[in-house]
């Protein structure tokens, strides 16, 4: 089943001496299940399509239906709903409230998306692995760990889809393989479709898809799994 | 490098227009307050010693007063008293100069008043005094445009006090009416001036400067006073003695003993006239003379504030100074560390931290001494001459002032800039490159607590107290600022309370009639033509054993907390006297309480001239703020043989007094005119009070607003994480209102507590033996400070909504992935 279509999807940025082209005429279908790996070099525009995925972004051009509907834009509000009721976000430096505890932070988010489940925030610490934890603070565990509690939060409410960008960015490579496993193991478990922004090369073995992007346009895309 | 260091730091702050702006008016507020405050102190200070001076130009304030309550002495026995005085004067360090016998009456003024073609005659309550050319507490016509003409030498000559002149339109060579108890009589007036029991201008028993036309006080020759209070020649009340120098005395609100040459004196004199008449004598110095005394008071107590008041506004300033540097050091330490990567030395980071507040306190120091010298410091002294009508003949010179002032300002707002400095110098590049300096571990205590709350509950508490020392320093910043408005309220309601309000609830009266002893009849015969009620009181001055301090004992019919009694009492602790107990027994005021440790329950002696009764206390009231007690007046009368000294007047309504009344007086006060004293004095301060309120919310506002923005910015990347994260605008704004609401409540409460301790710590610089009041916790003025110090801190959930909706996702999301 189709999630995500997108079509002639382009987004520029006036700059006092040019305009540049962050995104020129993108088109992606993207279907429920997947994990796609979005791979490219600096600045080829791979998190500008992720901030319009995720309705942080308008784009300039072109059409983004989501689910069969059209995906708000310039709307603030309106986006800021899409993306509570669609979308979860994993980010490189986990980004994690230091004031509230492991099973508080998911907590917050699912009080903020109006409905608090405390036995699924378990079951979701449970998921990634965590379920000792809960009462800890997040500077009293590991980069991994905090990794992996954000990626129990951003499935707190039961998103449909999972973005990430640079998720394990900050990680060494063996938390990075094991914040991966996690992540699918979790996602797979939800029947959650992700898409993942990285420059890590290794991380496509655990993609169903590999969509390759360079100055704004998609070159390459091509299933894995 | 410094330079350029330098600049760096000076272009990030001007960043922050809007908060370099309030914290350079904050410096200018404290520097412009506190020369204006210290400018009046140094002024007043200096002038009143200058007034009382033994010179040509002073009136040579007497040294000791022997005062006959209860009656005159006549001439022989003034002369022969001052003779005894004379001789058993041992040999001290301080030599008698003179001893004046002086005759000073209660009296009133008949000022007849024109309004709508119709002419009416007011009964106006004065005191006269008969002085003579002496050498002695002599006529004070200073050189300047308030006063003119010269002193009484004839028998029908007068000079009339400056503030009475001017508020009853009398003018030189007019001619006034007036009478002492005996009829009355007309004077010519030959000068206008002032005179030392009287340059503070109230009614006895009022704290406050009488309202203009309720109160007059004229200077007669002794003949003069003699001929219109039908008395014989060289009749006198009052001994003015003299001794040569200015001997210490003992200062009421201070625990040492200052003048205890001059105390051993009074002791000695009091031992003379008690063995050489039967009359009752009080001996007392200046600190017992109640307009010397207040305005003793004043001047101290202004030169106690002024730099305190100043410290008080520059620390304000100087928190929000630290408080924004500390920010800036926050959110330029990877800038820091980078520039420590490249070599630059901590010695070279820190002064520009030193040199901004250096900055930010010279350019404030400047408009607030240019504004104090335009305006401040003249405003100050005019607002001191319009109110006391006492004029200022030299205003103290500013240079040194100023000085020790701005050099005060810059020492508070210096050390603001320490801590940020040393902060700034100890970031570690590597920890700061890493991002671990911003990793911290959150109370577990206020986790266990806030445990069961909702997370978003819990982490507006959290993120609140998230830096203690700054929210204790913004807790302490609103609770200074706070302090200026809750202070002027407090103080306000309180002395409302002591004047009016005792005036107006617990006194059923409409005149009091003082009378010469036993001349009651006529008094009591003018109330039962006009239909009223009446009832005859004792006031009569007596002192604890061996202190000179003066107790106003008051002899009712009626002692009662009765809402409907003549006088209703405000009975704090104990019971009411019994009648003939066969110890007398009395009650005592609170501040007799406080001063001697007198309590309910014990049996202390009181000195009424020579005769000396033990009293048993049964009762300690309130509200009194002249040292009071009450007893029965059939008891007091057998102890000072005399019956009635005035009589309390209820009129049927529309009836009022008239000169008949006035006749048979030797002084009328109308209560209505001691309320308008109140009323008016705060009408006057209105503009000035309003003033003093609005800088306090004004800078409660910037210091709130200042700790709100910083924490808001501060949490930008949690904010953004949760709009990331698809948290609705509506959710985080009444997260962020519960927040500021909480911060408010509990910055309110505290502003409450430092107003609280603040004013009372106001009140005790100036209270003493003669003005006594005490403040209360007012629930009222709690309310409204936590609601105004609340209403600010939740006013600014707005902008802090602002700011998040302003907020670009995009940009901050690349912040969040670095």
């Amino acid at each position: 089943m189709e999630l995500v279509s997108i079509k002639g999807l382009e987004r520029y940025y006036e700059m006092a001496s040019e305009t540049v082209k962050a995104l020129d005429g993108v088109d992606l279908e993207i279907t429920q299940g997947e994990r796609i790996i979005l791979l490219g070099p600096s600045g080829s525009g791979k998190t500008t399509l992720l901030n319009c995925l995720s309705a942080l972004d308008s784009p300039t051009a072109g059409s983004y239906s989501f689910s069969g509907n059209q995906v708000p834009k310039d709307d603030s509000e309106a986006m800021t709903s899409f993306r509570r009721e669609n979308i979860g976000y994993v980010f490189q430096f986990f980004n994690l409230l230091q004031d509230l505890t492991v099973l508080e932070n998911i907590l917050l988010i699912q009080e903020l998306s109006g409905g608090r489940d405390e036995s699924r925030a378990r079951n979701l610490l449970s998921l990634v692995g965590l379920e000792k934890e809960t009462d800890r603070f997040p500077a009293e565990i590991s980069g991994g760990q905090q990794q992996r509690v954000a990626i129990a939060r951003s499935l707190a409410k039961k998103p449909r889809l999972l973005l990430g960008d640079e998720l394990t960015g900050n990680l060494d490579s063996t938390t990075s393989s094991s914040v991966m496993e996690v992540l699918v193991r979790a996602c797979e478990s939800e029947g959650i479709t992700c898409v993942f922004v990285t420059h890590d090369e290794t991380l496509v073995e655990y993609a169903t898809r590999v969509v390759r992007i360079d100055s704004g346009k998609v070159i390459s895309d091509e299933n894995v799994g | 490098m410094l330079a350029l260091l330098t600049k760096r730091l000076a272009r990030s702050m001007m960043r922050s227009k809007v908060r370099i702006t309030a914290v350079v008016a904050m410096v200018a507020i404290a520097v412009f307050s506190g020369l204006s405050f210290a400018s009046y102190a140094h002024t007043i200070s200096g002038m009143y010693d200058k007034i009382y001076e033994d010179s040509d130009q002073g009136m040579n304030l007497p040294d000791i007063w022997v005062e006959n309550p209860s009656g005159t002495w006549d001439g022989q026995t003034s002369e022969s008293l001052c003779e005894h005085i004379s001789e058993s004067w041992e040999d001290s360090d301080l030599p008698m100069n003179e001893c004046e016998p002086r005759l000073k009456l209660d009296g009133t003024m008949f000022h007849t008043v024109s309004s709508n073609e119709v002419e009416e005659e007011k009964l106006i309550p004065a005191v006269w005094h008969g002085i003579d050319e002496g050498i002695v507490d002599r006529v004070w016509i200073p050189d300047h445009q308030c006063c003119s003409g010269r002193i009484a030498s004839d028998d029908d000559e007068i000079v009339i006090d400056y503030r009475a002149a001017t508020s009853l339109g009398v003018s030189l060579n007019d001619t006034i009416s007036i009478g002492a108890g005996s009829g009355r009589m007309s004077f010519t007036v030959v000068g206008i001036g002032f005179q030392s029991n009287h340059l503070y201008f109230s009614q006895e028993g009022s704290l406050f400067p009488a309202e203009p036309g309720t109160f007059a006080t004229g200077y007669l020759s002794s003949e003069g006073l003699e001929r219109l209070a039908n008395l014989s020649e060289g009749s006198s009340n009052l001994l003015l003695i003299d001794v040569i120098g200015t001997p210490d005395y003992n200062i009421p609100t201070t625990d040492e003993e200052e003048g205890a040459q001059l105390t051993l004196i009074v002791d000695n004199i009091d031992d003379t006239v008690s063995q050489a008449t039967d009359s009752t004598t009080l001996v007392y110095d200046r600190s017992q003379v109640f307009s010397v005394e207040l305005l003793r008071s004043d001047a101290e107590g202004s030169m106690l504030l002024y730099t305190p008041i100043t410290g008080m506004i520059a620390a304000i300033a100087g928190i929000t100074i630290f408080l924004s540097l500390q920010r800036l050091v926050q959110s330029q330490a990877r800038e820091i560390a980078v520039l420590r990567t490249l070599g630059i030395p901590r010695a070279a980071i820190m002064p520009p931290y030193f040199l901004m507040p250096l900055a930010i306190g010279l350019f404030g120091s400047i408009i607030g001494t240019f504004l104090a010298i335009v305006w401040g410091v003249p405003g100050m002294l005019n607002i001191y001459e319009e109110i006391l009508g006492i004029p200022i003949l030299e205003p103290t010179n500013l240079d040194s002032l100023v000085i020790q002032i701005v050099s005060l300002t810059m020492v508070v707002v210096l050390i603001s800039g320490v801590m940020p400095a040393i902060q700034a110098a100890r970031l570690q590049p590597l920890e700061v490159l890493r991002g671990q300096h911003e990793i911290r571990i959150s109370s577990r205590r206020v986790q266990e607590i806030t445990s069961n709350l909702p997370a978003t509950i819990g982490l507006a508490i959290r993120s609140s107290i998230r830096k203690p020392a700054r929210l204790s320093f913004t807790f302490f910043a609103v609770g200074l600022s706070m302090l200026l408005f809750g202070s002027t309220i407090l103080m306000m309601g309180t002395m409302e309370e002591v004047t009016v309000g005792t005036v107006e609830e617990d006194q059923n009266w409409d005149v009091q009639s003082n009378v010469l002893p036993g001349e009651e009849g006529e008094i009591i015969e003018w109330v039962d033509g006009k239909g009223g009620d009446y009832e005859r009181i004792i006031d009569f001055p007596a002192n604890p054993v061996n202190d000179s301090r003066v107790i106003m004992v008051k002899g009712m019919d009626t002692l009662s907390t009765d809402n409907e009694a003549f006088v209703v009492l405000d009975l704090k602790e104990g019971s009411m006297p019994v009648k003939g107990a066969e110890t007398t027994q009395i009650l005592i005021d609170a501040g007799i309480n406080h001063f001697l440790g007198w309590e309910t329950g014990d049996r202390q002696s009181l000195v009424f001239g020579s005769s000396s009764i033990e009293v048993e206390i049964v009762g300690i009231t309130q509200g009194e703020i002249a040292r009071t007690a009450y007893l029965h007046r059939s008891d007091l009368a057998k102890v000072v043989g005399v019956e009635v000294t005035a009589v309390l007047i209820d009129l049927p309504e529309g009836q009022t007094i008239d000169s008949d009344l006035g006749n048979v007086s030797i002084g009328v006060v109308e209560k209505d005119d001691l309320i308008q004293s109140y009323e008016s004095i705060t009408e006057q301060q209105q503009s000035f009070l309003g003033a003093i309120m609005f800088l306090g919310i004004l800078i409660a506002i910037v210091v709130l607003f200042n700790t709100l923005i910083i924490n808001l910015s501060e949490r930008d990347r949690e904010i953004a994480t949760l709009r990331v994260l698809g948290a609705p605008m509506n959710r985080l704004g009444w997260m962020m209102f519960g927040e500021h609401l909480a911060i408010g409540l509990i910055g309110g409460a505290l502003a409450f507590l430092f107003t609280l301790a603040g004013t009372q710590a106001l009140i005790s610089t100036f209270i003493q033996w003669s003005f006594y009041m005490t403040v209360s916790a007012d629930p009222t003025v709690a309310m409204m400070l936590i609601g105004i110090v609340a209403f600010i801190s939740v006013a600014l959930t707005p902008y802090g909504m602002w700011r998040i909706k302003k907020m670009d996702l995009v940009e901050k999301v690349k912040d969040l992935s670095q």
